[in-house]
């Protein structure tokens, strides 16, 4: 572990941004609310938020994506294009770090996602352990309000310093990029460093009843409650807010768009969303999730299980995302998982 | 696409503002691209030429009376492709306020002394309540770009991308910090997106132009506005800028 005073971290970013050759960017606050964003000067950075509205997937699979170019006027000719912008993003946290290690996963997963896995690759992830905890958020509950690794360095505020762990090669060769006045961490510092994140744990105001372990088996089990799925969804606007949020949502739409002169045009990636209603339309129309209730509890089927069942991993992270930004408010895991927790015997 | 063989096209206006065929005017160079793929034959906006002779027909503005019902119809028959362009003409726009509220004082703020003079209907219709309808560009006033989709789509015999989801979806995508968490409220939730919503994005709320999708869950919505504090009243005011049409229809279904 490494030390580095706070007025050094700042000329160190201020540093990389006027000089290397990859955009900067980190969390800025927007209005009330935070987002990541390519940072002008370091003084924009914000390493004390609690949450963005988006997660930082978007530098990895933005919202909207060119995948081919097309032409037609001589026959079709068509190109793939990925524009990769490399990037240094600062001040992720572990949460959305436990994110990115999933959707790695799953991108790499054949067929392999090339789009995503070439920008993520020159990509290099600066953490932040968590000082601020959306109200939402029950990352304590879900094993992810820290992390032991998937970040190129990991900085914990330390008052007039920050403590910076190295994750990979990737985050030793920034810290020995430029002039940086850095150190090795002392015996306290690191026992501090512990302290805050054993105390991170309990910062959380909503929290899961059980061991998320049990999620797979409580979704199964409660399945075919079809009352239980109506009840609550009928709320539903069917807005996709609470996918396109998600750190751990992937689902994307691809449609052509041609060029008003016929002659050329491309082929684009939106992100698409479970929740929506067309999303599980069919070519003829047909439409295998038509109502409200059934998209509503696909998405929980997806966070707790069938992800799990593919993958290995619970694909809620517990950011608190979706239950903060769901206009009716129904889209809370913990309220649900809960519910369904307490209901199993029943 | 060889000049003869465009299709012909032309514009007609009823009770509108017609500020739809103004975006179309203002295309500015990509009006040039228009050109090549379609044959104007009648613009009231540009041109004092007018022919009757034409493929496809854009509808700008909402029907208020018979007079333009059947000058709707004729234009239809007339046609092989009806395209309603404008709130007016898909969803009533603006002008189907007044479905909702007392019709002689309507006539009596818009006519004034002179309103025995004019037969106009108690409601504003779109053109689909009148005649069939091939596509729809919504927004109030039409996005340019979505315009120019629809025309190459219909030109090449595609189904256009309209999108029938929520503008929350688009807003979320732009990273818009939402109305109801500035304290502010939206019709968004069930208003078709399409718009990249554009007035989130401006830092004001959706009002519903492009009207509702097709499958909204406006009791929600409903209920949602008033839990965050608007009267009866204000929910009905908010959903009637734009969706009364709409709103009756799904009733009467
Ligand atoms: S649960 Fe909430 S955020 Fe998700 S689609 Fe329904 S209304 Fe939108
Ligand atoms: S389901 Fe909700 S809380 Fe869980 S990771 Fe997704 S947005 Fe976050
Ligand atoms: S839809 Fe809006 S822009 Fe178009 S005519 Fe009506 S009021 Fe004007
Ligand atoms: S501001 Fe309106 S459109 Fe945007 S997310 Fe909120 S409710 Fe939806
Ligand atoms: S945000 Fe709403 S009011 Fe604004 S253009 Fe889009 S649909 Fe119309």
């Amino acid at each position: 572990m490494k030390v580095i005073k706070k007025e050094d971290l700042d000329d160190f970013v201020d540093e990389l941004i006027a000089k290397d050759e990859r955009e900067v960017v980190g969390v800025k606050s927007k209005d009330s609310k935070y987002v990541f964003d390519k940072l002008g000067k370091a003084e924009e950075l914000e390493l004390e938020y609690d949450v963005t509205i988006l997660p930082p997937k978007k530098y990895f699979m933005p919202q909207r994506e060119t995948l081919v170019e097309y032409e037609t006027r001589e026959g079709i000719e068509m190109k793939a294009v990925n524009e990769v912008v490399p990037r240094i993003i600062i001040g992720i946290h572990p949460y959305d770090l436990e994110s990115i290690k999933q959707m790695d996963k799953v991108f790499a997963d054949s067929p392999e996602d090339g789009n995503y896995l070439e920008k993520r690759e020159k990509s290099i992830l600066i953490g932040v352990n968590m000082q601020q905890f959306s109200e939402w958020s029950f990352a304590g509950s879900m094993g992810t309000a820290t992390i032991e690794d998937g970040y190129d360095l990991m900085l914990t505020d330390l008052g007039d310093r920050y403590a910076v762990e190295i994750g990979s090669s990737k985050g030793r060769e920034l810290l020995e990029e430029g002039s940086l006045k850095i150190r090795d961490a002392e015996p306290e510092e690191i026992e501090e460093v512990e302290k805050i994140e054993e105390n991170i744990q309990d910062e959380f105001e909503k929290e899961l009843d059980f061991s998320p372990r049990n999620l797979p088996w409580l979704l199964a089990e409660e399945y075919g409650d079809e009352d239980f799925w109506e009840e609550n969804a009928e709320d539903c606007y069917s807005c996709g807010t609470c996918n396109i949020v998600c750190p751990t949502c992937y689902c994307f739409d691809v449609q052509d768009f041609n060029d008003i002169s016929l002659e050329e045009g491309e082929r684009m990636r939106q992100w698409d969303g479970c929740m929506l209603e067309a999303f599980a339309e069919v070519a003829g129309g047909e439409n295998f999730r038509e109502e409200r209730a059934e998209r509503y509890r696909h998405r929980f089927m997806r966070k707790g299980r069938y992800l799990y069942n593919r993958f290995g991993d619970i694909a809620c992270v517990g950011c608190g995302r979706c239950a903060s930004q769901c206009v009716p408010d129904i889209a809370d895991p913990t309220n649900i998982f809960n519910k369904l927790w307490s209901d199993k015997d029943e | 696409m060889k000049p003869e063989e465009r299709p012909k096209v032309a514009f007609f206006d009823f009770a509108g503002c017609e500020g739809d065929q103004l975006q179309i005017a203002n295309l500015e160079e990509k009006i040039l691209d228009l050109l090549n793929i379609v044959e104007v034959v009648s613009f009231r906006e540009v041109m004092t030429e007018h022919s009757d002779d034409y493929d496809v027909a854009f509808i700008e503005g909402s029907i208020t009376d018979t007079h333009n019902e059947e000058r709707l119809k004729e234009i239809r028959e007339n046609a092989e492709v009806l395209v309603a362009i404008g709130a007016c003409a898909t969803i009533g726009g603006i002008n189907s306020i007044r479905n909702v509220q007392n019709f002689e004082k309507v006539q009596d703020r818009v006519y004034g002394d002179k309103r025995d003079h004019y037969e106009a209907w108690e409601k504003a219709k779109p053109a689909k309540a009148v005649v069939e309808v091939d596509y729809e560009v919504h927004g109030c006033p039409i996005d340019r770009d979505e315009f120019l989709h629809v025309v190459q789509s219909l030109v090449m015999g595609r189904e256009p991308h309209i999108p029938d989801h929520p503008v929350c979806v688009e807003c979320k995508l732009n990273e818009n910090v939402c109305a109801f968490e500035r304290d502010e409220f939206c019709v968004g939730p069930v208003t078709r997106a399409g718009c990249d919503s554009c007035c989130v994005n401006e830092g004001t709320i959706c009002w519903g132009c492009r009207g509702m999708i097709d499958n909204p869950n406006e009791e929600a919505h409903e209920e949602v506005l008033e839990e965050y504090g608007l009267t009866v009243e204000e929910v009905i005011k908010k959903f009637d800028l734009y969706f009364a049409w709409q709103k009756e229809v799904r009733e009467d279904e």
